[in-house]
């Protein structure tokens, strides 16, 4: 069975099959609250997959030394180092967006999904199955992100904001702030997994 | 602003007009997944305002004297803080196992899901290392103010969590579309809350 999974294929669960926040339903704090801004999803996607991929070698590489009782506190250490990278590079170079962000930056540290990928997965399979793991789950979280994002800004501000670019704009109509607002975030993910047990349920029949 | 009213606004601030799940989304993994049943609700709420404060009060005490004087804050807080909740609660069910039985059958179980509870790090982050706190009101990071802060906090994700546990049981029995069944439409209620929740705003100045 284990000989039979290809790497692409541990690469391609993370996007779709299991994808970290619709179908796992893990990490959904930080995707819910920075996906207000298109640009914000790039950011926290990017932040979190570079935690979740050197994590996974991390503890991937040392698995055969960890011993069992302590390895809690071994996966956090470990993330948090790297946690640590992302939180002093951002507020190094991107000081605006480390503003926005905030204290969602540390909190990649207790995302439930990178411990859980490091407890599943990584703590048992070789080093460049892990990698590719955290590749496509750090992918699959990252495209909730810009979808959720998308939708967000579009129908909250009429128009889409990148690097301080506006990359299209609806003239049209008078958005509706709310969906950029706190509500909005719930609604939005609400509806993208309606949406999806829809599909699924479509797919069986 | 006097004193206790400033520690008042604090408090108000942390339980109502800051929420800590509805309008900051932290802590939405219990939410969604322990909230399904008022006993548990409780259970959860009584172990993270136990926890969340004395971890607030340990971070505060290794910032202040260890990590700020040495230096090492900025680079050392993540670790640090982490170790720190998930030590303290791997010591607290040590504790509450041996001195009592009925406390630890109540809390036991949720114990260990509080070190991956984003809202421990996330309170004693904001309560202790400056930069990280958005609250209208003055804040010094003293001692008596992130305690609380935490504790505020800690209630306000209590009382969210057992409501949405009361919802949730009439929920179960409701006649739901079939697509929305389970978690979306959790998080169609968690949006009508958060409505709600958005009337607080503004609420004496904060």
């Amino acid at each position: 069975m284990e000989a039979e999974v290809t790497y692409w294929q541990e690469f391609k669960k993370g996007i779709i099959a299991q994808n970290p926040l619709l179908v796992l339903m893990v990490g959904l704090c930080s995707a819910l609250a920075v996906s207000n801004r298109f640009e914000n999803g790039i950011f926290m996607g990017v932040a979190a997959s570079f935690v979740l991929v050197f994590s996974n070698i991390i503890i991937s590489s040392i698995r055969k030394w960890i011993p069992g009782q302590i390895r809690i506190p071994i996966f956090i250490v470990v993330i948090a180092s790297f946690v640590t990278i992302v939180d002093l590079v951002m507020k190094a170079y991107f000081p605006p967006v480390y503003e926005r962000l905030g204290v969602w930056i540390p909190l990649i540290v207790v995302n439930c999904m990178i411990l859980a990928r490091a407890e599943g997965f990584a703590s048992k399979k070789t080093v460049v199955r892990s990698a590719l793991d955290g590749l496509g789950i750090g992918l699959g979280y990252t495209l909730v992100l810009l979808v959720m994002g998308f939708i967000r800004e579009v129908l909250g501000t009429g128009k889409l904001v990148v690097f301080e670019k506006t990359v299209f704009s609806l003239g049209f109509f008078n958005p509706p702030l709310i969906f950029i607002m706190f509500p909005g975030a719930f609604l939005t993910f609400g509806v993208i997994m309606a949406v999806l047990n829809r599909y699924e349920a479509g797919k069986k029949k | 602003m006097s004193e206790p009213y400033r520690y008042f606004l604090i408090f108000l601030g942390a339980v109502l007009v800051y929420n800590i799940i509805l309008i900051r989304f932290i802590a939405l993994c219990p939410l969604i997944g322990v909230s399904t049943k008022v006993e548990t609700s409780i259970g959860m709420a009584m172990s993270v305002l136990f926890v969340m404060t004395m971890a607030t009060t340990v971070s505060w005490i290794a910032w202040n004297y260890i990590l700020e004087p040495l230096g090492v804050g900025e680079f050392l807080y993540i670790p640090a803080f982490i170790l720190i909740i998930a030590a303290l609660v791997q010591f607290v069910e040590m504790v509450i196992k041996k001195v009592s039985t009925p406390l630890y059958r109540a809390m036991g179980i949720y114990l260990p899901l509080i070190t991956t509870n984003c809202a421990v790090l996330a309170a004693a982050t904001e309560a202790v290392k400056p930069g990280f706190l958005k609250l209208n009101v003055p804040y010094h990071f003293g001692l008596l103010e992130a305690i609380i802060y935490t504790v505020g906090v800690a209630l306000g994700f209590g009382i969210i969590i057992i409501m949405f546990a009361c919802i949730r049981e009439r929920l179960e029995t409701s006649p739901v579309p079939h697509s929305f069944r389970g978690a979306p439409i959790a998080f169609m209620t968690a949006t009508l809350l958060s409505l709600a929740f958005m009337g607080f705003a503004n609420l004496l100045g904060l």
